[in-house]
Parts: C-alpha cells; structure tokens; sequence
C-alpha cells in the first residue's frame, strides 16, 4: 500500500509520499512520484488504482491550467480543492467511477495561510490539520494527534514526519522505498528531501 | 452586387472567394501588431487603441494573450472574434500536454490555429474570422524563438520579423531595412519600439511590449520602461535630423 | 459494514418546543471505525430553515451545495425567504428526483415558520418521503439510540433553555452508545427572533 501523508504546519503544508509503485507483489519502480503540481501554491498528491490515479491527476491539472490561462490569474487551493471533489462525485455516480483518493495540499496566498484538504475515492472531503490515504493512516495518525501542533516550525515539522516515517519503516510488511517530502509555503512548491 | 459574395464557400468565376476578402479588410482596419525576433528572445509589441476618459485600462483586456506558459499570440482585427480563437487554442494548448504529456511546439500551434482559420471559409452557416495573428514563443527543449503568423484564409508562415493589422506594410517595409541578424535583447526591443513608432503618433501610452525568453514565462514591460526607449528613440531621430541640416548647411555653403 | 450510509458516520436530532426548536448534530467524519475529521458539521442554513445531513459524507457535501443553490434561485425568482415547510418539500422533490439511485442521506429539517410562528421539524427517508412530528425526530447511525433518548427526555412545551439541555443530553448520550458518532456537537435552538449555536465539547473517542 502506498504511503500518502499531509502534515500542516503554521507556515506550511509537509507532504510526504512513498517511491515505490508497487504491483501486485512486485516493486516496478523505486522513484515513483505521486504528486502534481496543480497551481503554483497547490499540490495534489494521490492514491488508487493504477491506471485511474496518474489519468486523474493529470485531468485536474489541464484543467486548473486552462483556467489559469483563460483568467490569468492563479485559483485558491479551496476553489481546487471544490473543483476536486465535484469531479469525483461526478464520477462516483457514473459507468466506471474513478479509484483515487488525494490530498490537496495548498498554501491560500488570499488569506496567507497553508491549508489540506483530505478527499477518498467517494469525494468526501475534509479539511484536516494532518492526514494519511491507506494504511499508512492506521500508523500514523495517532502519532499525529499526540505530536501534532497549529503552530509547528518547519523543523519542528519535518520532525514529526520523520517519526511518522519510522513508524511506517517499522510496521508496514512491504518495503516502501523511502519517501519524497514536499513543502507547499507562500513561494510554490518545493521538494525538500528524498530518501531511500 | 456581383452575387458572388451571398455564400461564404461560393468563387467568384475569377477565383476569388469574396467573404475572405472582406475579412482581411478587417484586419487592416485593426490596430497594428508587430513581432521582432533577436538572437535569444522574440518580442511582441502592439498598437493599443487610445483608451476614453472613463475606460480602466488596467482591466481592459489586452491584445497580447498567453496560449500557455511558453506561447503568446498578438491580433489585429476584430476583437470579439479573437477572443473565441484564443480559447480554442488554450483548449488545444492544455490537451496535447495531458495526450502526449509534452507542451505545443510553435509550428503545431500555429498550425492548428490556420486549421480552425481555414475551417470556417469552407463549412456552411459561419463566417471567417476577421483576425490575423502573430504566434511567438519557444518550442520545448529548444532554444530557438520562433515567430509565425496565420491569416483569415488560414494560410501560416514564419518570419524573422513582421507586422500585421493597419498600416503593416510602412512597418514591414520598416523592419525590411532595419532587421539585423542575431540581435541581442535591446537592439530586439528597440527595434520593435521603434516600428510601432512609424505608425502609432501618441507614443509609449499606446505601445505594449511583450518579451519570450526560453524556459521563462512572458514577460510584459511596464509603461515607463517603454517611455525610456521612445525617449531614446525621439532623441536619437533628432540628433540625426540636426546631423542632416547642419551637413546641408555646410553643402550648400 | 459496506453499506453506504455507515461508512462515514453521524448523527442528527431536532426537537419542538415551545415556540421554539433545536436540532444537533455530532462533528465525526470517518472511514468505517477509523476517525478521519472531528471537525466535520452536518445542519447547514438555508434562510430560517435548517438541515442536518447525516449518511454517506460525499452526498452530505453535495447535497448541501444543491440545496445552496435552489434556495439561492428560489431567493431570487420569488424575491423573499423559503419557509421551513416549502423548504422541507423542496428536500423531498430532490431526493425523489434520484428514486433509482439515491443519495445515501437521512435528512432532518427544522425551522420556524416567519408568517405563523409556528415551529416545524420533519424528517425523511433517503428517497424524500416526509416524516411531520410534533415532537421530535432522529436520524443517522445513533437513530435508534437517539429515539430512546428523546423518549424519555422530552416533554411538551420546553423553554429554549430546557430545550437545548433536553437536546443536548439525548445527543450526547446517544453517541456516547454509537462508535460511529461523536467527537463534538453542534446545537442551534431557534426561537422566533434569535438563533443561538453552541459547541459541544464531548468525549473524544
């Protein structure tokens, strides 16, 4: 199972993803990236059935483009996150449903504040101060409930996600690979460490 | 009337299709556009019609439009029309990159839109589109500027340097005898300053620049940096008129 | 355990009283038994009428912002308010709308009638067949809970005050009974001229 987490910090949004993409009890790739930067400030990182997540992601990202082309001006991560969650329960309710769950991870420029949002594959949709997709979520978040803070530094941060990612290292049976940390913050998006 | 021009796909028995016609009139009635290439970058540089009292400017949809990150496109002849084929190249634009995961070249762009140009003088119940357009930007992995240009009838070409829209051929003649290859970045934009000047009276309030640079998004260049390059370039036309009289002088003496 | 309106969890209660009404709801929004959000509210305002949505969370959502918009359009055709009770046919029509592939809600509405004053709470099934009580009404994955608590809790002609607390201790105590409601609650108690919303602070697990 893939590892998705979103960490929110006063100044930030720490998104953590796996690299490996896993099929079946094969390990395909060990520099898988599940995330797209949507908008300068908003980043989209997914989960789900193989063909369905990469299909989806890149559809939001055209079009959150396009809009921004049309506009020319940038839509807030709430306005992405909405447009997000309409286009899956669209789908819920359609022929073949999309399989993805994501988190929208975004740091609103208008009210200068880092925000995440948690959506599953029926588009329910919270706005969260941290959260994880799969099992991962099991592990996690109640390590988060004891650690987390609003008012985090970065470091501080970065800290927690480490202990999280131990966690992970610790418990779950397949090899994951190591993580790709992101940082969404008023300048855009930014890959803050790799790990094996 | 000749009964030639009733139906748009309809010659004339001398081969004329008249409805095209008329729409180049109507770019040549529109205000003028310009686009220099230079050694690195390519620029766009456009009339803009005087704004009335009341009119804000600032929100005033300009004729320079971004079709994604590393295309822009300049227009001349009627607006309403140009909106409708900007959109439809954004659309384009946004596809190819989710179809074949890689942005437009210039050419393929360009190309689509004399496609949508040459569509509506041969389908039934439409009109042509009363725009020319001038098409710049950087192709991925590339870092040559590319400039190309499309007309009502569809026809595209590329250029090192053209203008469209009214009085285009006095700028055209002018950058004829002004274009220098490999032209760095001022010398691109003095240039396109100093065509637009051949035709555009009211000076830098009514001039807008546009700069390409590959791998960068564009670039518009503020007002006052524009009236320091008309400035420049008005001092330097008179110094060259006194040079003139004073040799007259001294000839005639 | 797949059944879509206990995936996510919640819980819904309105009460009448005396020319007044409350309706609460808990603030759970989870993943079968893991707790994704406790900050998730489900009676959302529309004009003096108000809906708690309990079910499948996605169709909470949707529902909430389809509702958002009709009122908005009703807004704006009839140039006044939408009353709770041509509010609550509204719920009905667009549920039914959907007869052969619902959406997964259990719909309770309440409000106070601005011509009569007259207080009205009704509640629905997930195809839009109304439920008119004088009393009370319940719904989402606490309803059986909550029907014994307003049993023995409620009485005729409670004040706002009595209400809130009669309200509040049959939401509370119900959930505290369901795993798959809790983590905080919201009251609103109505009365003609003044709605009041409380937080309520609950056990969190």
């Amino acid at each position: 199972m893939d590892v998705i987490l979103g960490i929110t910090t006063e100044k930030e949004v720490i998104v953590i993803t796996s690299r490996a993409a896993v099929r079946g009890v094969s390990i395909l790739k060990t520099d898988d990236d599940k995330t797209r930067v949507v908008a300068p400030h908003t980043l989209l990182a997914y989960t789900g059935e193989a063909g369905d997540t990469v299909q989806f992601a890149e559809y939001i990202q055209a079009n959150i483009q396009l809009h921004e082309m049309r506009n020319t001006t940038e839509l807030s991560p709430p306005a992405i996150t909405s447009f997000i969650r309409t286009q899956l329960a669209t789908s819920l309710r359609s022929r073949k449903p999309y399989n993805v769950n994501v988190l929208v991870a975004g740091f609103d420029t208008a009210t200068d504040k880092p925000e995440l949002n948690w959506i599953d594959y029926l588009a329910s949709r919270v706005k969260v101060p941290y959260a994880a997709h799969g099992y991962a979520a099991y592990y996690t978040l109640s390590l988060l409930d004891r650690w987390h803070r609003t008012d985090l530094t970065l470091a501080e941060g970065l800290e927690v996600a480490d202990m999280c990612i131990a966690e992970l290292k610790k418990r779950l049976p397949i090899d994951f690979k190591g993580v790709e940390i992101k940082v969404v913050d008023k300048d855009g998006v930014r890959t803050e460490k790799v790990t094996e | 009337m000749s009964g030639y021009d009733r139906a748009l796909s309809v010659f004339s028995p001398d081969g004329h299709v008249f409805q095209v016609e008329y729409a180049l009139e109507a770019v040549k009635r529109g205000t003028c556009a310009v686009g220099v290439r230079g050694a690195d970058i390519v620029v766009l540089g456009c009339e803009k019609r005087t704004a009335m009292k009341l009119q804000d400017t600032r929100i005033t949809p300009s004729k320079i439009a971004v079709i994604d990150h590393h295309v822009c496109l300049a227009f001349a002849g009627l607006n309403a029309d140009a909106r409708v084929l900007v959109d439809k190249a954004r659309v384009e634009a946004q596809s190819h990159r989710l179809t074949v995961e890689d942005p437009v070249t210039i050419e393929y762009l360009t190309k689509h839109i004399a496609g949508i140009q040459q569509k509506y003088t041969q389908s039934g119940g439409v009109r042509p589109f009363g725009i020319s357009t001038l098409i710049i930007g950087f192709d991925p992995y590339d870092k040559t500027p590319r400039l190309y240009q499309t007309e009502p009838s569809g026809i595209y070409s590329a250029w090192k340097a053209n203008a469209i829209g009214r009085s285009s051929k006095t700028v055209r003649e002018f950058l004829e005898k002004n274009y220098e290859e490999d032209m760095n970045r001022e010398a691109t934009i003095r240039l396109t300053i100093k065509s637009l000047l051949e035709v555009v009276q009211t000076g830098a309030k009514n001039i807008e620049i546009a700069i390409m640079a590959s791998g960068k998004r564009i670039e518009m260049l503020p007002v006052d940096s524009i009236e320091q390059y008309v400035r420049d370039i008005e001092a330097e036309k008179e110094a060259e008129a006194a040079k003139k009289k004073s040799r007259a002088q001294t000839s005639s003496n | 355990m797949s059944d879509p309106s206990s995936i996510n969890g919640g819980s819904i209660v309105a009460m009448a009283g005396k020319d007044c009404v409350a309706i609460a709801c808990d603030m759970r929004l989870g993943m079968q038994a893991l707790t994704v959000s406790n900050d998730f509210p489900k009676i959302f305002q529309y004009n003096n009428s108000f809906i708690g949505l309990t079910g499948l969370g996605t169709d909470v959502t949707t529902l909430s912002e389809v509702f958002r918009y009709k009122v908005n359009m009703y807004n704006l055709r009839e140039e006044r308010d939408i009353e709770p009770e041509t509010f609550a046919n509204l719920v009905s029509t667009t549920l039914y709308e959907k007869r052969f592939g619902p959406y997964f809600v259990g719909p309770v509405v309440a409000g106070i009638n601005s011509k009569s004053g007259k207080p009205y709470i009704c509640g629905f099934d997930l195809i839009g067949c109304i439920n008119f009580a004088k009393d009370f009404v319940v719904g989402g994955t606490s309803s059986h809970q909550l029907f014994g608590m307003c049993e023995s809790l409620w009485e005729p002609d409670l004040e706002p005050e009595d209400l809130f607390e009669t309200i509040s201790q049959a939401l509370m105590n119900a959930q505290d009974r369901d795993a798959l409601s809790g983590w905080g609650g919201i009251v609103y108690v109505i009365t003609k001229d003044k709605i009041v919303k409380r937080l309520l602070k609950t056990r969190q697990d």
